[in-house]
């Protein structure tokens, strides 16, 4: 494409200034703090080099928290995009009362996750809702309640995650779809392509960019899950993610801001190559129209 | 999509599409009930059942929690904020989807880099910098870091994507100018995910506490999330008060939501693309 | 051109001799609910009135994200001149030097006011005494009465507690006896030492050089805890806890003032009952008969003590300000008032505490008596890391049937080595 340079530079301006004047510093500050032994309230600190990350490689805390976000993020992202998509399809046909659909599917998204969760810590506890169907179904649910109990805790949280986004990245899917033109189903049809082969064929590679999307975002916002774990466990019951590992290191107890943003930028290198795996699995380049 | 439908097919989708709805709607009908129950309640079945129900809440929100003005702030923070990133995420997305120079990527990585530090590490130097600023505790806190939205950039970049470019194209045999182009034949088609976009990020900022707790001070800043916060006791969660804050909170964005989705699936007309 | 000289020149004038420059006091405070914070801005504008020449500006914080924002002011420098911190975290900040020394202040207040001793760090007192807090033991008497005990029955012992316990845990319709709390941060341990001290154990010897956490009594207080959890625990957090108590089906937890205030704005009509926390044995050995409702301070069981302190930031330019205003805050009549419209609260002026609200109200005095029968934990900047220490261990003896003698002893371990940086 023969297109000005100047025009590029100026439609990406935004986005130079703002990275430029609002988050570079944070950026790099944060990474200058991992190798210091800052405490926040100290007068002074001193360079200490890779000392945080070693001792980050030997915290039983931080590996159990690396694991506990692997668990979450393993769990819920293939859950929520094949859930979001199939809702997608559901709600792109035609018919009656589509809108209301729409909506209903979407209102979780909007809600306040800390609400969320305090219902859920409710619905959760052991004389709550979901206590109560898991018994009138023949399971046994957590004596305490599925939040107090190592093995169920993560997981239920997890749950509730899917449920709460799945709407959203519904939504998401639904733009894509509507941007398949409707041409190309129809010349599928007069190919005699049945239903599935349909999909397989036309919609889903279509949707690639807009899935890429979803399962990038997903991910990003995944792995930092935080707010959930902040509001129903505080990190207990093997449920403290990696940051809330960063939150209780660098904002409570002893404020050692310094050994958190050591272990910000360890899951900034994790979620950066997860983003680049998935861009290099799920992409295909845009000039094979 | 084109084709018969028999009985068994329509009536499956509606059975599924009901029982989606009822998993998705249950917890928030059950806010909303509660919403409307007597101060000092919980939230146990019983309520839902009961027949008894109020205003009392929604009234004391507004009365002793200042809630209008907060919902005011909340409003007027996430319309700048909405207004300003579906028109620069839009431009930045364009040109990083549209012109691929190296810096362009560099540029791009540094968009999701920036969704990758988790919030509490930004917090800090986001505040220090905000004090040098002299934009602490003032609506400038409030809007201007939030302008564009790295998510939004990369959401609108993903569908111009994954439009042809063929009406540019065409539009340039035209002889028509690169802004002409952009604004005007590119910007409409990217409908729908700019409606997406404006329910995420008005969506985002309204609920967003921590920033704007950290950020400012005054009374009169709060918006609607540090308002229900501080609405809260010492050991103490009032549910009917708590559920009515959030019902309120719910209804701006779902009006929102109502708005654009007409947007999100109106589609590009067919009959514009040729192949 | 010469009337706006004029003018300028009278504004000049005017302004000359309007009142001198206000000085402007920044408080920032945790007391924010509908319920109580009228009170609040009632005393401040109050205190403007009295005092022409400052202004109170009121930032508010929450509970549950307040203390982070205090700390960021404090890191980069913008501190309030006042500012509300709990008992647990006075060391951190006065060890990092960001608290202005009021031992000179206090010195002629020391009698009047209870709780100097969670603000003084070195030997030095960083902030005032504002509203203390304890945890007494609630009972519902209809389960009591239920379960055979006579209208006043009142457990002196471990061993009374443990009966109690035992009995309304076997009554039947889904009753507990104990309510046990789960693991959550900053609350397990303020359950579990009451225990720990009213069997006399210790976590440091006096000198603070030795830990002495894996002691016999420590050990047995340790075991008891388990059983009662064992036998006849409901688990829950806290707030579960409470409202399944609120719902008649514990007999027995351990919680703070806010619980009246809940039980009050609620509507609860419960039949219950408040009292101190028992030691294992009410007469360690001397025979002599404890008699409930004697105001004795010989009384076995100690719980645990802690509170909203008034602290002035050190980089603060209005201190004299700041000190009135806390000086005014604390005062016995406004700690009376406040106490009042929280409908609970322990207030830490002496005069207060003997006021006619306090006295005739039968709850409010188990508040006042366990307060002057209470222990609160060293005033040390590493207490954060040894409180997280002392949850974890207790975490493995409850939940994870690890044994009290050898978790204590690690425990001992890692204290000492915590004690020693």
């Amino acid at each position: 494409m023969r297109l000005t340079r100047s025009a590029g530079l100026s439609l990406t301006s935004p986005w130079i200034l703002t990275f430029g004047l609002i988050w570079a510093f944070p950026v790099v500050y944060s990474l200058y703090i991992g190798f210091t032994d800052y405490r926040l309230l100290a007068d002074s600190y001193r360079w200490i080099g890779w000392a945080n990350y070693t001792e980050l490689l030997g915290d039983p805390d931080f590996l159990a928290a690396l694991k506990n976000t692997f668990i979450f993020v393993i769990g819920t992202i293939p859950v929520t995009t094949v859930l979001a998509l199939g809702m997608a399809l559901l709600v792109n046909r035609q018919f009656p009362g589509r809108s209301i659909f729409r909506s209903a599917f979407f209102l979780p998204s909007i809600t306040s996750m800390v609400v969320v969760a305090l219902i859920f810590t409710n619905l959760l506890s052991r004389g709550g809702y979901i206590s109560f169907l898991a018994s009138s179904v023949g399971l046994d649910p957590p004596a305490h309640g599925f939040l107090y109990d190592n093995s169920t805790a993560l997981y239920a949280i997890m749950a509730m995650d899917v449920w709460m986004s799945v709407g959203y990245y519904m939504l998401i899917f639904l733009a894509g779809l509507k941007s398949i033109p409707d041409e190309l189903y129809e010349a599928a049809e007069i190919a005699g392509a049945s239903c599935g082969r349909t999909f397989f064929s036309v919609t889903l590679p279509l949707l690639r960019p807009v899935a890429l999307f979803v399962i990038v975002i997903n991910s990003i916002k995944s792995f930092q899950v935080f707010v959930e774990i902040f509001v129903m466990t505080k990190g207990k019951f093997d449920t403290a993610t990696a940051v809330y590992f960063i939150y209780e290191q660098g904002l409570t107890t002893a404020f050692r801001i310094g050994y958190a943003s050591a272990a910000a930028y360890v899951l900034f290198v994790i979620i950066g190559t997860f983003s680049i795996a998935q861009f290099l699995l799920i992409r295909r380049k845009a000039s094979t129209w | 999509m084109v084709g018969r439908r028999s009985l068994i097919s329509m009536g499956g989708h509606y059975l599924a599409l009901v029982l989606t709805a009822v998993v998705m709607i249950f917890p928030l009908m059950w806010m909303f009930r509660v919403a409307f129950a007597l101060p000092g309640g919980g939230l146990d079945l019983a309520v839902l059942l009961s027949a008894d129900w109020t205003i009392q809440n929604f009234r004391d929100l507004f009365v002793q929690a200042n809630i209008g003005r907060a919902l005011v702030n909340s409003l007027l923070v996430g319309g700048a904020v909405t207004l300003g990133n579906i028109l620069f995420c839009f431009m930045v997305a364009y040109g990083l989807a549209r012109y691929r120079y190296l810096t362009n990527r560099l540029l791009f990585a540094t968009v999701l880099a920036v969704l990758m530090i988790p919030m509490h590490i930004v917090i800090i130097p986001l505040y220090l910098l905000c004090l040098e600023a002299g934009i602490y505790d003032s609506y400038w806190a409030l809007i201007l870091p939030w302008l564009v939205n790295p998510i939004g950039i990369f959401l609108v970049k993903q569908y111009i994507e994954s439009i042809p470019p063929s009406m540019e194209e065409a539009a340039r045999i035209d002889g028509a100018g690169e802004m002409r182009i952009v604004f005007r034949v590119v910007m409409p088609l990217c409908k729908p995910a700019l409606a997406v976009l404006a329910i995420q990020v008005f969506f985002t900022n309204w609920n967003s506490f921590l920033f704007p707790f950290i950020l400012t001070s005054r009374d009169s800043l709060r918006t609607l999330p540090v308002a229900l916060a501080l609405y809260q006791g010492h050991q103490a969660i009032d549910w009917p008060h708590l559920m009515a804050g959030s019902t309120v909170a719910v209804v701006p964005i779902l009006a929102v939501f109502l708005f654009m989705q007409r947007h999100i699936v109106s589609g590009i007309t067919a009959g514009a693309i040729k192949q | 051109m010469r009337c706006l000289v004029f003018v300028l020149s009278l504004l000049w004038l005017l302004s000359a001799s309007a009142p001198l420059a206000q000085t402007t006091v920044q408080w920032w405070q945790f007391w924010t609910d509908p319920g109580i914070r009228p009170t609040i801005v009632e005393m401040v504008s109050e205190f403007e009135q009295q005092n022409p020449d400052i202004k109170v500006n009121l930032t508010d914080l929450t509970w549950a994200s307040g203390h982070e924002k205090i700390v960021l002011a404090f890191a980069s420098g913008t501190a309030p001149d006042v500012v509300e911190l709990g008992s647990d975290w006075i060391a951190q900040f006065a060890d990092a030097g960001r608290l202005a020394d009021l031992t000179d202040h206090a010195g002629p207040q020391r009698p009047e006011y209870q709780g100097w001793s969670m603000a003084t760090y070195e030997d030095r007192v960083y902030a005032k005494p504002w509203i203390l807090g304890t945890r007494v033991l609630y009972f519902n008497r209809d389960l009591l009465t239920r379960a055979g005990f006579a209208e006043d029955f009142v457990p002196l012992s471990f061993q009374e507690l443990d009966d109690a316990v035992t009995r309304i845990q076997a009554l039947s319709g889904n009753v507990y006896g104990w309510g046990s709390n789960t693991p959550e941060k900053h609350r397990l341990y303020k359950k579990f030492l009451p225990f720990f001290w009213s069997a006399r154990a210790r976590l440091f010897s006096d000198d603070g050089r030795f830990c002495v956490v894996s002691s016999q009594k420590a050990v047995d207080a340790l075991k008891f805890y388990k059983k009662l959890h064992d036998c006849c625990g409901y688990v829950a957090d806290q707030r579960g806890l409470e409202d399944a108590f609120l719902d008649g089906k514990i007999g027995f937890i351990l919680s703070g003032d806010w619980l009246l205030k809940r039980i009050e704005l609620e509507n609860r009509k419960m039949n219950f009952g408040t009292s101190l926390v028992p030691a294992p044995d009410p007469t360690f050995g001397t025979g002599r008969k404890f008699v409930p409702g004697f105001k004795t301070a010989v009384y076995p069981g100690r719980s645990f003590e802690g509170g909203e302190f008034l602290a002035v930031s050190a980089t603060s330019r209005n201190r004299a300000a700041a000190l009135k205003l806390i000086d005014f805050v604390t005062s016995p009549e406004n700690q009376i008032r406040f106490c009042k419209a929280n409908r609970s609260a322990n207030p830490s002026s002496r005069t207060a505490q003997g006021d006619e609200y306090f006295q005739s109200h039968p709850q409010l005095q188990t508040f006042v008596m366990q307060l002057n029968l209470a222990n609160h934990p060293p005033v040390d900047p590493n207490w954060v890391y040894m409180e997280t220490e002392i949850e974890k261990a207790v975490e493995e003896v409850i939940f994870n049937n690890a044994l009290p003698g050898e978790t204590l002893r690690q425990l001992n371990k890692t204290l000492t080595g915590l004690l020693e940086k």
